[in-house]
Order: C-alpha cells, then structure tokens, then sequence
C-alpha cells in the first residue's frame, strides 16, 4: 500500500487506485496567498449565494425563485407579442421598467437586510474583522454584492429584452447596431437603479441585526415616501414642490427613466420638469450618502 | 499580490525554561481609554514563543489587549508589536498571520461547518480549491471530520468551540488568540478542547495565547503566564518559574513544635506557623523563606534543641497562590515583568 501525505498527494493524473492510505497528520500551508482583492472576491461570491440561498434550505430559496420568475413574465411576454405582432408597440422599454420596479424594491428589501442583518445578528462580524480585510473593504463588498443581484432584477432582463427585440428583426445585427443607443440607456437605468436601490436597503439594514425589521422599514419607507411626496407636492404651491420628487423613491426612478428615453408617464415628474442629469446626480448622491452612513454605522467609534 | 506562507517557527521556550529567540509579543507603554475609564494602563510587556496564558479577572483589560494586538482599535499612548508587525500601522499584515477565537458565539447556524470554514480560509486570501482542502483537513484535526456537512445550527457547543477554533487556525497562522476557549464547555468537553490546544502548539508548532480566568486551564496548556489587573500588568513570565520564585519553606522536625518555633522567633524568623493538626509531632511548620538567614535558623535551632530535622523543602507555589497572592496585595508588586 501506497501512503501519501496531505502536503503531497499523488499526482493528479495518476488513477485512484483502491486501497490506497494517505496519512492525515496537519501538514503547514505552502500554498498561495492572495491578498485583499481575491478576500473582497470571496467575500461578494459567499455574501451572493447567502441571499439567493444556495447551500441553505429550501424556504431560503423561494423568494428570490418567486421574484426572478416574476420579473422574467414581461420579458416573456413583451418578446412573445413582438414574435406575433411585429407592429405592435406593446412593451416599450420605460414601461418594463415602471412594471418591474415593485419586484425590484421588494426583491432589495429582501435581499439587502440579508447582506447585513445576519452577519451583526449572528456576531460573525468579529470573525470577518480579524482577517486581512478593514471595514470599508467588508462594506464595499456588501455593496457590490448587493448591486451585482439587483443587477439581476433590474438591468439584465431589460438587457434580454432589447436582445429580443432585435433578434426579432429581419435583420437583428442591422437592429442591434441601430439601437445601440437604447442599450446604453438600459446600462445606466438599470445600473443608477441597482445602486440606488442597494444603498438604500443596504443603509436601512446596517441599523439593525433583525431581518424582518430590515425588511419591514425597508417596505415601509419605500411606500410612504410616495405617500409623502404626493401630499407635500399637492399640499406647496411654491417653486420649491417641485424638488419633492426626490422624496419619493419610485417618483425618481421614473424620472430617471423619463429623462433616458425622452418619455412622459408620471405627472408629478412631468410638473418637476429636472433634466435627467439631475436624477442622476441626486441618485448618485444618495448612493453617496448611504455609503457614508454605513461606514460611520461599521467604523469603530474608539 | 500572492505570497508564499511561512512555516510557523517551533516554541523558543526550552524545556528548562529558558526563553530563546524575538518576543512574539511586545508592548511599550500601551494605554487604552475608554470614556474616562483605564482599560489598559501603561503595559510594557515582551512575551516569548510559547503557550501564553493571559489571566486576569473579568475587566483586566485581557479582551482590549487582544482588539489592540490584532490592530482592531488604536492606543491611546504606547505602542506594539506583534511578529515583528507594529499594530497601529501593519493591522493588515498582523491579521494575515494571526488567527482569532472569539469567546463569543460568532457562527451562522445557517451554513456547513465545511462551508463556512472554507469561506474564512478564502478570506485569509487561500485561492478555492486549496480553502475547501484545508477546511475539510483542520477540521478533521479537531475532530469534526464526519460532522462537517452538516448546518451549524445541529452542533453542540462543544462542536461550535471545534469550528471556531478550525476556522482560526484554517490558514496556518504563526500566532492565535483562544479568547476563554473553553468557555460553556461540559468536563468531557473542557478536557478535549485542552487537549487540542496542547496539540496545537506543541505538534503543529502554532504559537498561542489563551485568554481566560480559569487557572487551571493556563497550567494545564501554558508555559508562560501574563496576568493582568485592572488594566496592569502584574506578572509575566514562565510558568516554571513560579513556583521557585520565594516560595516559603516547609520544615518537619520530631520533637516539640512549639519550642522549635518560639526559638525560630528569637533568632528573628518571625511568622512561622504550624498550619496542620500538630499532636502528634509529624505536622510541617510554614516558615516564610528570608533566605539563606531562614536556612542557618532552622539549622542552628534544631541542632540547639537536639530536635531530629526530618523534612526541609521549599513549598512550590501553584499559579493559584502567586495569582490570588498578587490580587490580595492589589498591584502592589508594579508593572513587573518577568523578563
């Protein structure tokens, strides 16, 4: 019998062969190591699979199941009317948008408390800071992790979708290269979206370790911010009614999606009239702040 | 940037006690303070490679020196060092080379003992393959080998204490802090985990620091002790030499105790007690050890007296003796160290 050591296992292009011993005793890790980056790397892949549920059980892995499949019917559907009925103008891009943010916000409001809440709650935080990585790094991983799923939800099925269309054609490569401009303005929406709404969540979720009251505040908020922007909009007659928009998280979306594609569909952001540059900076500065609050939140006050 | 790893050093304590080789540890008038509150006052300390035992009672300051060692907060005056790494500006690279316990529960019940620990070795920068081969490895060397599919959340605190400790040594430090590592653990569950901590330093060559307040713990798995008190530092050094640091001395002598010891007290050897039952002329007399003066008086007196000298040995002191002996004079002794 062949005995092999942990530290130096037979050649991998030898065959297995039955019978053989290896000797388990702890060997020292010559291996390579690589830093921070491929830390910040893993930490994104595990924090991903954490959310969607992959290696927990079942009822971990319904929600986002439900949401995605909820998010794909449109697509389904605006590219199987196009099939059918070339002429019809069914599934423009800014209606998509407007028809799958709710499963967007409930889809953040979900996933961002389950980035944050479980790590504070279950007092793995520690374990994370005593490795090679500092706060900010653990942070900026959350946050693109977090934006990578959004991603998922917001910009690829719209991505899928302008693909559709132009397979459609009778000449999709002619289509593609026609409506390249389309496809930019996909990239920026759902990009603007998946980090705007990210930070948002995430921003909510490090102020406390309980998922349901994440997900509750998060819900919350995102309803009664419409809510508020609609009554103060109606309630001031000043020029100053007209920035209430930014109140409202959906109302700003639209705006920013109105802005991209030259399009009317809300009359408060119509009455509001801001050029789109504006909703970009003003989600931008959003992502800004949520950021900075959650490194205060993660930052030791010592 | 990829690094190769270094083989961690072997201990620099030899079997006589004598300390060879750099300080693993060393701090210069470390001071921490919390809103007004001391948590660590002026320590200066040096600490060899060895199974470190760092005791102290609840609020010593044992927890913010391990958060200052691992560069997770910053001093407020002093400094340190840790593997020649100075903590205030190398926290990355100190953490890259140490492994930590917690001594709180610290595991997400919802993943695989397998999973988790493989994911803390990718964060200690081991590429994929080799973090899922490691894991499955440590985790068989505490003893976790058939259990490590299943969810966390089925263990008991025995085996939570297991996946802590596999997950701080996953990426084969050179140092790691065992934060009261056998805290919650049944005897049966005490006695394994000190075991594997023997094992640790002494076959895989990992140096340790345990914190705790159970003394027994450091004197079953420690060859060098810090105690801390109140943010100070009372003692540090081997834990061989405790018990020849002063110990008083025992004496049996046939004969009658009483006069042996009223003749002890005029040749100026006061405090000498009698402690045990003493009728029968077989007891030991406790008497304090000043030295060679307390050899000579003992001799001359019993020969004086013509009372047979039959025992004469030093009484070895436990850790328990020089730990509630300290805490009983406050700090009174000082910063001492060892040293």
């Amino acid at each position: 019998m062949e005995v092999s050591t942990a530290a130096n296992p037979p050649a991998a292009a030898a065959p297995a062969r039955f019978g053989e011993v290896y000797d388990r005793g702890y060997a020292h890790y010559e291996g390579p190591r690589l830093g921070r980056r491929h830390a910040i790397w893993a930490l994104i892949v595990y924090s991903v699979k954490r959310a969607l549920g992959i290696k927990k059980s079942w009822t971990a892995k319904v929600i986002p199941i439900i949401l995605y499949v909820g998010v794909s019917l449109p697509v389904i559907v605006g590219i199987g009317i196009r099939a059918f009925l070339p002429s019809a103008k069914v599934l423009q891009y800014p209606t998509f948008f407007g028809l799958i943010f709710t499963i967007e916000g409930i889809f953040v409001a979900t996933v961002a408390p389950e980035m944050l809440c479980g790590d504070r709650r279950e007092n793995v935080l520690p374990l994370y800071f005593s490795r090679a990585i500092t706060r900010l790094d653990y942070l900026v991983a959350k946050l693109i992790a977090t934006a990578i799923l959004t991603l998922t939800i917001s910009f690829v099925p719209a991505l899928i979708l302008w693909l559709g269309f132009q397979l459609l054609e009778k000449y999709p490569l002619t289509a593609m290269w026609h409506h390249l401009g389309d496809l930019g303005h996909i990239a920026v929406a759902g990009t603007l979206i998946a980090f705007y709404l990210g930070a948002g969540g995430l921003t909510i979720a490090s102020f406390t370790g309980r998922k349901s009251v994440a997900v509750a505040v998060t819900i919350i908020l995102f309803l009664s911010s419409t809510v508020l922007a609609q009554a103060l909009f109606h309630a001031v007659s000043s020029g100053i009614r007209r920035y209430f928009v930014f109140i409202s998280t959906p109302q700003t979306v639209i705006g920013l999606v109105n802005g991209l594609f030259n399009t009317r569909s809300d009359p408060m952001v119509s009455a509001a009239n801001f050029s789109v540059w504006i909703y970009i900076i003003a989600m931008s500065a959003v992502v800004l702040i949520g950021c900075a609050i959650m490194y205060w939140r993660y930052v030791p006050h010592d | 940037m990829a690094t190769t790893a270094t083989a961690s050093s072997p201990e620099l304590i030899t079997p006589t006690g004598e300390i060879l080789g750099p300080p693993v540890i060393e701090t210069r008038g470390l001071t921490k303070i919390y809103g007004g509150v001391v948590a660590l006052d002026r320590l200066d300390l040096s600490v060899p490679r060895a199974a470190i035992g760092l005791l102290g009672p609840n609020g010593a300051g044992k927890t913010t020196l391990l958060r200052l060692l691992l560069g997770l907060a910053k001093p407020d005056a002093g400094s340190a060092e840790v593997l020649g790494f100075d903590t205030a500006t190398q926290g990355l690279d100190i953490r890259a080379h140490v492994g930590y316990m917690p001594e709180s529960d610290c595991l997400p019940p919802g993943a695989t003992a397998a999973d988790f620990v493989g994911h803390m070795a990718e964060m200690s920068g081991l590429p994929g393959r080799q973090a899922r081969q490691r894991a499955a490895d440590v985790l068989y060397q505490v003893g976790l080998d058939e259990e490590r599919y299943r969810l966390i959340k089925g263990f008991s605190t025995g085996m939570k204490q297991r996946v802590k400790l596999a997950q701080a040594i996953v990426h084969d430090p050179s140092l790691v802090f065992l934060d009261e590592p056998t805290a919650g653990l049944d005897p049966p569950g005490r006695e394994d985990m000190l075991a594997l901590i023997t094992r640790i330093h002494h076959s895989l060559g990992i140096t340790v620091v345990v914190s705790t307040h159970i003394l027994e713990d450091v004197e079953r798995v420690c060859d060098y002790v810090v105690i801390l008190n109140g943010g100070r530092l009372v003692l540090a050094q081997p834990l061989r030499e405790l018990g020849g640091s002063g110990g008083d001395l025992l004496v049996r002598v046939d004969g009658n105790p009483e006069l042996f010891l009223a003749r002890l007290a005029q040749q100026g050897i006061v405090g000498a007690t009698a402690p045990d039952a003493y009728g029968n002329g077989w007891g030991e007399l406790l008497i304090p050890n000043t030295g060679d003066r307390a050899y000579d008086a003992i001799r001359d007196v019993a020969a004086e007296l013509h009372l047979p000298l039959r025992t004469l040995r030093r009484r070895e002191r436990s850790l328990e003796d020089v730990y509630l002996g300290n805490f009983e004079n406050g700090t009174a002794n000082g910063n001492r160290n060892g040293q």
